[in-house]
């Protein structure tokens, strides 16, 4: 435990002073970690705690940062107070669309979260109800501002990213630790056993999708302030499939590994700049080669351990 | 286990090394973003080597004023998130100017960043015509806006004498703006759209769009999107038997599409473009024809690759006239003084948004043996 | 009427190349419970590779076009399923007890480095397979002019689905795969070599993915580097609607995808035509959960 917590100290150090060692560029990069790994530890709440195959996480994410993006453009609304807005949206789609198939198995969930994250593709570039501008997308969204402090340079938008990001792990250390994270583990082990212990595991299945599509949409309206330009092909299948890849790779249910998946996927393309038309290559086999000397993911979660109450151990052990 | 991690980790060092290396020299250092990965890499491979070719043409010349060109490539994977990064990387190289890139909204995506770090961009397919609606001063682009083209296919499919038009679009940034402009005039002109909607591009099969198109029974086909499609279009046209002709934006100005199409079903198709090297008999064009060939040995591809090396003609023509690299008198110089700069692809002069201005579109067809003749 | 007729043949030339491709996701899903993603990839490099053959033997002029072919395909299939075998050997096996989705990553590697090494190799540029190799006649079948090499791809890709579907039918080696499936380790004790049967369908299902690429080259003309993105997705999502591991399913889900695709790009609107084919996909699961002709299989306790 003494370990685990001086590693966090030390990151959270070296994360906080990056951008005074760093030039611009790389410090975009890390901007660009940052919004991932975000990303990725609200999938991880329902693939890597709930177990459930979903690679259509793009589709939240884009169902807020649109929501953001039209709201500012239209009124005006000051993009970072849209960001509960934007959350609340993106969650209540996902309530709409999983309710229905919440309960199919593995794989046949995989197609179908796929077949929604083109489906709202598909809708964006289609400019659905006038609103979201075809292929072109929404551009000219306004720069978000903190106290009266607008945020434009890549330096500013990584306090405001990792802020973000710190705040997303903290409430996810909580979440995994109560009684709804626990319950979530025990379906994720075994299903049925869960449900025989009196576990609602539609329901709880459902929450742990809703709750990670709020996250993915607040995280929208972060990039969409970013970016100030948002077009459909930034919310394609390939990029869920990238948000699954880092959390498979960094180690599922496990919140530093996330991190750190997020760190090497979209880390790695950057520093293979040098192979130009090769990265991708070199990128690809490098997946490979990860997964199989790490085959649990990268930081694999530790195995629970709650210390028995001392008087039930009196008792009990002979 | 844990040798095998460290080699891993000494190797993924080793590449580090190897990404961030090349040493610091005292020369001009010109960027160009372009896709060198993703959809449209064979567009940013030609770009690439257009530019380079250009820039060893003027480092053998003795460089611009004794200095000598660098060129400093990012690959922005046709991708707006990688473009942003791609345009970030280039601000902090110490770039004079930068080249590119291909796609409307990957450009957009770079737009702001290259204003910000006072970088001049001289963008290079990216027609969609917001762009230089935004009051960005230093923003150039060497191809035509997509009204000016809207416009010119409106005319020319007039002047055909058709009325009743489908127009087909992919529902990418550019040819969805083609296809609305077009739309619009021909409307306003009388002529009735028979037929408008996407097809998706990339796929192989596209008999359900044709056999759609063809009971809504056009005149003529408007097809505002890529060559790959268009190339496939026109060979399922031909065996279904249907000649209905077809007319393409500056998009299908792409000998592959006559490769992927066969002569037989190509023949006849007409596109608008602006024009290629081969088809203008300026000194200038004819040295980079005969130059690309020895280097390469073969013509260049698209005439979008093209545009990046007049946009570096343009960059360099600058650079040596005012003997500065900062991107206000760059910009200052490109919109006062540079007239008629004799380009490769016809004169290039730019207004105060940046655009190009001229006439610059061409209408071509294709004749039995597949190649693009330029009609008067 | 003829329209809707037409539209049909359409949907039923593009479902055959799915249903194709769509069993090579079927049987390693069947036996390894594993989508192997990098499938599109392998389909993608038949396509490369048959036009590299047939450019650099120049059979066609030689030998006819018919017998021309059929030699292209061996050779095709054969060489892919090589390719499908290392895969296996090198991203697939040593993952074999690890977690589920961890293979599907390394399937996602995998396919970014083929299709990048595809790239590196051939060029991004959009490659041509030679005009008028293949005779362009067509045939009157109720008064549509059907071509005849549509008809034969047509038929070609049914025929190697019936053989595919005697062979684990009814030969001892099909057995040996269908108990595979069921449960590795009870077939183990049975006497039979699980790796080699994994082995062999990780030649079977890319031969007949390479086989696709070969039809899709030959008869569209052009190929490109990402096209198997795109049809491995179509494909997968065939196999699903008709039930994943189940041979016949693919088959179905194949075609009926490919008549959904066009039924709705004529009736509906193309451009939402595939948005369109994934809401009947999500519909036909929200009815029937494990697709079309897949079994109701009790998940293991």
């Amino acid at each position: 435990m003494k370990n685990t917590t001086i590693i966090f100290g030390i990151s959270a150090l070296a994360i906080a002073c990056a951008p005074f060692a760093l030039n611009t560029y790389w410090v975009d990069v890390l901007n660009n970690v940052g919004l991932y790994a975000i990303l990725a530890l609200s999938l991880n709440i329902i693939l890597g705690h709930a177990g459930l195959f979903h690679m259509g996480h793009a589709a939240f994410y884009a169902i807020g940062a649109y929501t953001a993006a039209i709201l500012n453009t239209t009124y005006g609304v000051p993009i970072l107070w849209l960001m509960p807005v934007a959350g609340v949206l993106a969650g209540l789609f996902a309530l709409v669309v999983a309710r229905p198939i919440i309960h199919l198995r593995g794989d046949y969930l995989l197609i179908v979260t796929i077949g929604i994250v083109e489906i709202v593709r598909i809708a964006l570039i289609n400019n659905v109800f006038d609103l979201t501008g075809g292929a072109n997308g929404i551009f000219g969204i306004s720069r978000p501002s903190v106290f009266g402090f607008k945020i434009t340079k890549p330096q500013h938008f990584y306090y405001l990213i990792w802020g973000f990001a710190a705040a997303t792990i903290f409430l996810l250390l909580r979440l995994e630790h109560s009684r709804f994270g626990r319950a979530l583990l025990y379906i994720k082990e075994d299903e049925v056993a869960a449900g025989g212990s009196g576990i609602n595991v539609p329901q709880l299945k459902l929450i742990a999708f809703v709750i990670g599509a709020v996250w993915a949409g607040m995280t929208g309206t972060i990039y969409a302030a970013k970016m100030t330009i948002i077009a459909p092909e930034s919310f394609s299948f390939a990029e869920s499939v990238v948000l699954f890849t880092i959390v498979i790779l960094g180690g599922s249910g496990s919140i530093p590994g996330v991190i750190l998946g997020a760190f090497l996927l979209v880390g790695l393309p950057e520093l293979f700049r040098g192979l130009a038309e090769y990265r991708m290559m070199v990128f690809g086999a490098a997946m490979v080669l990860m997964m199989i000397f790490r085959n649990q993911g990268l930081v694999p979660p530790a195995p629970k351990h709650y210390a028995i109450k001392p008087d039930l151990r009196a008792g009990g052990a002979q | 286990m844990n040798k095998r991690l460290i080699t891993l980790g000494c190797l993924t060092l080793a590449l580090l090394v190897l990404a961030i290396g090349p040493a610091w020299a005292k020369t001009i250092r010109i960027g160009l973003m372009c896709p060198l990965t993703g959809s449209w890499a064979s567009e940013g491979q030609d770009m690439k080597q257009i530019v380079e070719l250009l820039a060893a043409e003027t480092n053998k010349a003795g460089g611009i004023d004794g200095a000598q060109v660098e060129i400093v490539i990012e690959d922005d994977g046709g991708d707006p998130r990688q473009a942003a990064l791609a345009a970030t990387r280039l601000t902090t190289k110490d770039i004079a100017a930068v080249i590119g890139t291909y796609g409307s909204s990957i450009t957009e995506a770079s737009q702001n960043i290259y204003a910000e770090s006072g970088i001049l961009q001289v963008a290079t397919g990216s027609t969609a015509i917001r762009l230089s609606e935004k009051n960005l001063p230093l923003f150039f682009r060497t191809c035509p806006r997509d009204d000016e083209q809207g416009l010119v296919a409106a005319k020319t499919l007039t002047s055909l004498g058709f009325s009743k038009i489908a127009i087909l679009h992919d529902n990418t940034s550019y040819a969805k703006g083609l296809a609305d402009e077009a739309k619009a005039l021909l409307e306003k002109d009388g002529k009735t759209i028979v037929f408008y909607d996407a097809l998706t591009p990339g796929e192989r099969d596209y008999n359900a769009i044709l056999t759609k198109l063809k009971s809504a029974d056009p005149e003529v086909i408007f097809f505002t999107a890529y060559y790959p499609e268009a190339g496939m279009l026109l060979r399922q046209k031909m065996e279904m038997n249907w000649n209905v002709p077809m007319i393409g934006g500056d998009a299908t100005n792409n000998p592959d599409l006559v490769k992927i199409a066969g002569n037989k079903a190509a023949e006849g198709y007409m596109f608008l473009s602006p024009p290629v090297p081969a088809d203008l008999d300026t000194p200038e064009a004819k040295a980079f024809m005969t130059a690309y060939q020895g280097a390469y040995g073969s013509a260049p591809g698209s005439v979008w690759a093209v545009l990046a090396g007049d946009a570096y003609r343009v960059i360099a023509e600058a650079i040596a006239k005012t003997g500065d690299t900062s991107g206000e008198k760059l910009a200052a110089y490109l919109k006062a003084n540079l007239k008629d700069f004799p380009g490769l692809t016809g004169t290039v002069s730019f207004n105060d948004k940046g655009d190009r201005v001229g006439d610059l579109y061409r209408v071509y067809k294709v004749d039995a043996n597949g190649a693009f003749v330029l009609q008067p | 009427m003829e329209e809707f007729f037409q539209q049909l043949t359409n949907g039923l030339a593009v479902g055959g190349i799915y249903a194709l491709i769509a069993l090579g996701y079927t049987m390693v899903y069947g036996v390894m419970k594993l989508i192997n993603f990098a499938h599109g990839d392998l389909f993608t490099i038949g396509a490369y590779l048959g036009l590299t053959l047939l450019l650099s033997f120049g059979l066609f002029d030689k030998i006819g076009p018919l017998a021309a072919v059929g030699v292209l395909a061996i050779m095709v299939m054969i060489l892919v399923a090589i390719i499908g075998a290392l895969l296996e050997r090198v991203a697939y096996k040593p993952l074999r007890r690890s977690p589920r989705l961890t293979a599907v990553v390394s399937a996602l590697g995998a396919s970014i480095f083929f299709q990048n090494t595809i790239m590196a190799i051939y060029s991004p540029k959009f490659l041509v397979y030679p005009h008028d190799i293949l005779p362009k006649m067509a045939v009157n079948i109720l008064g549509l002019d059907v071509p005849i090499i549509r008809i034969l791809m047509f038929l070609t890709s049914l025929a190697l689905m019936a053989a595919l579907y005697f062979f684990i039918q009814k030969t001892k080696i099909g057995t040996a795969i269908r108990a595979a499936a069921i449960d590795q380790g009870a077939a183990k004790l049975m006497g039979i070599n699980v790796d080699r049967v994994i082995m062999l369908v990780f030649c079977i299902g890319p031969a007949l993915g390479g086989a696709a690429g070969l039809m899709v080259g030959l008869y569209y003309g052009q190929v490109n580097f990402s096209m198997g993105w795109m049809y491995g997705l179509k494909a997968f999502t065939a196999a699903i609607l008709g039930g994943i591991g189940n041979i016949p399913g693919a088959m179905v889900g194949g075609l009926l995808l490919g008549v959904i695709e066009a039924l709705g790009a004529a009736y509906i609107s193309i451009a939402w035509k595939d948005a369109i084919a994934f809401c009947v996909l999500i519909l036909i699961l929200i009815v029937r959960p494990t697709g079309l002709l897949g079994e109701r299989v009790a998940e293991k306790v």
